[in-house]
């Protein structure tokens, strides 16, 4: 059972406008492509497709057939971080950038001690972490990107951009348990209106997830795993962290993600040269990332 | 709206047709949401499976453009099954009412009495009725209207008061009861399937569900919006949902009403300030040459013989003394004549009509002030053509539109356009102060949040610049109808600089003897019952009296009824009338005496709006719409009973199902859309409706089912505003709907060989565009008349222009330039194409 704080997303009541999506973006400072008509055409409703490194929340789109002569049973649903209690990321992560809010227990993270290392992205079992850089696309430093729960928000006594934005009240914020006996009951009223597959998720799954959702139609129409799992390697981590310490977590780990995944680890080591302010790779000699001081960047 | 948007809670059963609501009108959604949680039934009609519908208890789809149809067929099923509320029906309408000798319908012809082939206009003396007698007003001394001989009124000769021959039981073959029963009565589930393309069952189903509502304590509200409006019929459209409320009883009570959604966010002021040809601010008639030529002619053709429009002279008076000030006085007739009138052919100066006089050189400068008519107008390659033809052109916006671009569109040669384009940046919403009229007629004060942003400001300023220019010119070099110009009062300026507040000081209205509003000293009118036809009052629009009335603090706009901020809710009804001022009268739901029933005991305990406690009305939740008290010479109030005046706008003050009020018919009735699949019309012999606007114009290229089988409409989505001009420029915006798409059915898109994110090509007479494929499941083909019939829908939000997103494709090109004869609306939502794959 979770404590703190929940969204609870109640799918029966989103309008899918993507009003969230653009508050997200709003608030937390993301940019959109901004080159003239280099968006494609996906041949959907849902844009863009997927969570990427400058996009943390989308609504999905998902048409099944109703068994009726008109109409369907379109499934709109959220894709974003889902605050897990037992955060496979926040255990993952080795150099303590990713991390509970001890008071609402969403999972947030420090830009600023992300070493790119990507342990969260192989760990999370919804797939969310996104990196901004070291994609290929700037070629730069990583850095995690995802939904923090607007938790700079939330500390000043307000609720998360998506929520605030909400029209037809499908996202809300309040207290864990508050938000769970809203979707328990409004699965109930769903239910009898004959949507069987009406179910409350994230009640149960990794220990309770901060974010909570009402679905109407049956799990499979919407994108979230039927049972996400932590895996047992990294809950081993976990425990082993505060004896080890970080080097040795990120060693472990990242051998143990790499038989995990599938994909051999490499982390390029990388210098900073204090002179230019540059990060440079030790064995491209390729400058990576150049920190302009002058304009305030670390 | 006759309601507001909270009062949708109240509704126990919400029709959506011919809208996108939750889509097109996100805060909509919060409402209806409401109304389920509390139980509340919600079908959502429309021709393809939208988000809206996703949410709805019962989706129907329908054939674009056979609303009436429809509609009628619900009417005959009410009635059929006695589903009606007699009480409302008999008290409250005109349904008692017998009509004049030789009014008739024939399905036959297709025409009502009193067509005139070779004008394409109906004599409509057959539309009004039989009356019994013809009485005085009052004009003595103590009379009712005595005000008429008072000093400073201009002379006219009352209005006879008309009183209807009427069959209180409904029988006489001529009681508009008995008309529309007849009329209706071809109107059959079989025929409106054929018609529409839905099977029986779902239509009975829907039909069921809302005619439950004819229960006296419940309640239906229609949420529509330009679904209905944008036909050659759609005035009747908008109508026939009005007879079905009148049936039901569902208008003037809370949860119903017929509630038309507005979308630019000051779309309903707009309205109200009178930007049609033929209004004049409040809803009045502009003045125009064949029945207004005077202000005497305008007093006797527009006073109405009875209900509250008798007193139409007085806010005239008073907005003359608005417009020309001092200059104003009754031997001149208030500077009557030195307003425009409407010419014989008004309907030529409606939006379409000026491209018409664009393309023959008639109109030579033309300033489009917020709006992008190359884009969101129909058949807009036409336009296109048309503009390259002015000498001038003005575009105010927040951006460069594609109208202020016109000349360097895709078919466009810049090198052969002499167009002088200027460009005047205007400030943002959120730049400049000033009011705002929601959909539910709410005033509210809006205040600057930041500096424009370089030369651009707001409208009010670029106007008052014009004017003080054009003021200049006519001073000193006098011109043509320089007098209408250089007599004008403009004098709304505080601390030196044009301010909407002393505007609102105009549209508020004010006791001429004691305001000078140079000095700052104003003495507002509480509302408008205190205008007078003396010339000793002012007021800009008659509607918005009350609602800036506040003479001790005229500055401040939070000291105003408009600037009102109170949660106050009484009857929890969502009513808020401490909530910023709802015009007329701060009344939330207008003709709220029919919430009650003949004895003023309201049909639902728990929505009460009115209610008469046998001695006066002590309940009044909302503002009531009707007289409901006297006030004696000494000030004192006496009550009036309840009576059958439920409906006082109108001179009979009933509701009407029969009107004369529309130019092309008495009763709606189901014409096809200009372009059409069908061959013939299943419910008459006319195929369109014979009045449709600018059929026969050279530039409309009517296409035909052999050439074009295709049934297509087009629509806004919720992530882009109309022509895109604005959210394009918007990268997030651009980023959750990147590109302009054809939603069709994957049965279309089979027999086309198109593939979802396929490049279509979308075609008829008037132009060709390629849009993205959305092939989809929510799009079915609809059997119509015994064939499949196809449509397809499209997103209009793209041009040429934008440095984000932009598009060669116009959609518009492809809408035909034809129109509704009472609101010159054009029709958008229903055509020919063919597609193929590009």
């Amino acid at each position: 059972m979770a404590e703190g704080k929940a969204i609870l997303y109640d799918a029966s009541r989103c309008s899918a406008c993507k009003g969230c999506q653009v508050a997200c973006k709003c608030w937390n400072l993301l940019p959109s492509p901004m080159e003239k008509n280099t968006q494609a055409w996906n041949g959907s409703m849902q844009c863009p497709p997927d969570l990427d490194h400058r996009t943390r929340l989308i609504i999905t789109f998902d048409e099944a057939d109703n068994g009726k002569k008109y109409g369907i049973n379109w499934a709109f649903g959220r894709r974003a971080c889902m605050h897990c209690t037992d955060a496979a990321c926040v255990m993952a992560c080795p150099s303590g950038c990713l991390y509970h809010d001890e008071e609402t227990g969403m999972v947030s993270f420090d830009r600023d001690k992300c070493i790119g290392c990507k342990y969260c992205v192989s760990a999370c079992p919804f797939d969310v972490p996104r990196h901004i850089g070291g994609n290929g696309l700037f070629d730069a430093g990583a850095k995690i990107n995802k939904c923090t729960g607007c938790i700079d928000r939330i500390k000043n006594g307000r609720s998360p951009a998506c929520v605030t934005t909400c029209q037809p009240g499908a996202l809300q914020f309040g207290d864990w348990e508050e938000m769970l006996a809203v979707a328990k009951e409004r699965v109930e009223v769903l239910k009898a209106k004959g949507f069987e597959s009406a179910q409350v998720y994230g009640e149960e799954q990794v220990g309770g997830t901060h974010v909570l959702h009402v679905l109407k139609y049956p799990l499979e129409q919407y994108e979230l795993p039927e049972n996400p799992q932590v895996s047992p390697l990294i809950g081993a981590m976990n425990w082993m962290k505060p004896i080890l310490g970080v080097g040795a977590i990120a060693l472990v780990g990242g051998l143990g993600l790499s038989f995990l995944t599938g994909v051999g680890y490499k982390r390029p080591e990388m210098r900073y040269d204090e002179a230019n302010h540059d990060i440079i790779n030790v064995e491209t000699g390729e400058v990576v990332r150049h920190i302009d001081k002058e304009a305030g960047e670390r | 709206m006759t309601g507001h948007y909270c009062d949708f809670k109240n509704a126990d059963v919400i029709l959506t047709s011919g809208s996108n609501n939750l889509e097109n009108h996100p805060v909509s959604s919060k409402w209806v949401q409401r109304a389920l949680d509390a139980g509340a039934t919600w079908i959502v009609v429309d021709p393809r499976f939208t988000r809206t519908a996703a949410h709805a208890d019962i989706y129907c789809p329908i054939r674009s453009g056979t609303d009436i149809a429809f509609y009628g067929g619900m009417i005959n099923y009410i009635i059929e099954n006695d589903l009606w509320q007699h009480e409302y029906v008999e008290h409250y309408t005109n349904a008692t009412f017998i009509m004049e000798d030789g009014y008739e319908f024939d399905p036959e012809t297709g025409l009502f009495s009193g067509w005139d082939e070779s004008t394409g206009t109906y004599d409509k003396h057959t539309w009004h009725y039989a009356i019994e007698e013809e009485t005085e007003w009052d004009t003595s001394e103590g009379g009712s209207y005595a005000w008429v001989t008072e000093e400073g009124v201009p002379e006219f000769t009352p209005p006879k008061v008309q009183v209807a021959k009427k069959d209180p039981k409904m029988q006489d073959p001529m009681c508009v009861w008995q008309l529309m029963k007849k009329h209706y009565s071809r109107y059959t589930i079989e025929t409106v399937c054929e018609i529409c393309g839905m099977d029986a069952e779902t239509l009975e189903q829907v039909y069921a569900a809302y005619a439950a509502t004819g229960a006296p304590e419940k309640s239906g509200t229609i949420l529509y919006a330009l679904g209905q409006t944008q036909h050659t019929y759609g005035t009747n459209n908008t109508r026939i949902m009005t007879l079905v409320q009148l049936l039901l009883g569902n208008a003037g009570i809370a949860g119903g009403g017929l509630n038309a959604l507005r979308g630019e966010p000051n779309v309903q002021g707009a309205t109200d300030m009178a930007m049609l040809v033929f209004d004049f601010p409040g809803y009045l008639r502009w003045p125009n040459v064949s029945e207004s030529p005077s202000l005497r002619a305008w007093c006797e053709s527009q006073t109405y013989y009875g209900g509250y429009y008798t007193n139409k002279p007085k806010f005239m008076v008073s907005a003359l003394k608005e417009w020309f000030g001092d200059n104003a006085t009754v031997k001149n007739d208030y500077c009557y004549d030195l307003l425009p009138k409407v010419p014989a052919n008004g309907g030529d100066y409606t939006t379409m009509g000026t491209f018409h006089l664009m393309d023959s050189g008639t109109m030579k400068g033309y300033f489009a002030w917020g709006q992008n008519p190359v884009v969101s107008d129909p058949n807009s390659a036409f336009n296109r053509r048309a503009m390259s033809k002015l000498e001038w052109l003005v575009v105010a916006d927040w951006v460069e539109t594609a109208t202020a671009a016109f000349w360097r569109a895709p078919d466009m040669k810049p090198e052969d356009i002499q167009t002088e384009v200027y460009f005047l940046p205007a400030a943002l919403i959120y730049e400049k102060s000033g009011t705002i009229a929601n959909s539910g007629r709410w005033l509210q004060w809006r205040y600057k949040a930041a500096d424009p942003v370089g030369e651009a400001r707001p409208d009010y300023e670029i106007a008052d610049m014009l004017w003080s220019k054009i003021v200049e010119l006519y001073e000193a070099e006098g011109g043509p109808s320089a007098e209408s110009i250089t007599n004008v009062k403009w004098d709304y300026y505080i601390d030196g600089k044009i301010d909407p507040r002393a505007v609102s000081w105009a549209f508020n209205g004010y006791n001429v003897a004691g305001t000078d509003f140079a000095s700052g000293k104003v003495d507002l009118l509480t509302g408008f019952p205190q205008l007078k036809a003396d010339g000793t009052t002012s007021c800009a629009i008659w509607i918005y009296g009350g609602y800036y009335n506040n003479s001790d603090a005229p500055l401040d706009p939070a000291e105003q009824p408009v600037g009102r901020r109170g949660h106050d809710d009484p009857g929890e009804l969502g009513l808020f009338p401490q909530w910023a001022f709802s015009w007329p009268a701060n009344r939330r739901i207008i003709y709220n005496r029919a919430s009650a029933d003949a004895n003023g005991k309201p049909w639902n305990p728990n929505r009460v709006l009115v209610e008469w406690d046998g001695k006066e009305w002590a309940t009044r939740n909302d503002v009531p719409d009707f007289v409901f008290q006297t006030t004696n010479a000494d000030g004192t109030t006496t009550p009036v009973p309840p009576n059958d005046n439920a409906f006082f706008m109108k001179p009979e003050q009933h509701a009407n199902f029969i009107s004369y009020g529309l130019a092309d018919a008495a009763l709606p009735e189901h014409y096809e859309p200009f372009e059409t699949p069908m061959k013939e019309n299943l419910l008459n012999a006319r195929l369109n409706s014979p009045c449709v606007k600018f059929g026969d114009h050279e530039s409309v290229k009517k296409g035909d089912v052999e050439t074009y089988p295709i049934v297509a409409t087009t629509y806004s989505i919720t992530e882009h505003w109309q022509t895109g001009a604005q959210t394009r420029m918007c990268p997030a915006l651009n980023e959750v709907a990147p590109k302009q798409f054809i939603e069709l059915s994957p049965q279309l898109a089979e027999e086309k060989g198109i593939a979802n994110g396929d490049d279509v090509r979308v075609f008829n007479n008037r132009g060709s565009v390629v849009l993205k494929a959305l092939v989809t499941k929510r799009i079915v083909p609809l059997e119509v008349n015994g064939e499949t019939i196809h449509e397809v829908g499209m997103i209009h939000h793209w041009d040429w222009t934008n440095m984000y997103s932009s598009d060669d494709n116009v959609v518009n090109d492809l809408t035909p330039n034809v129109g509704d004869p009472n609101s010159f609306i054009p029709e958008f939502k229903a055509f020919l194409v063919d597609i193929e794959k590009a």
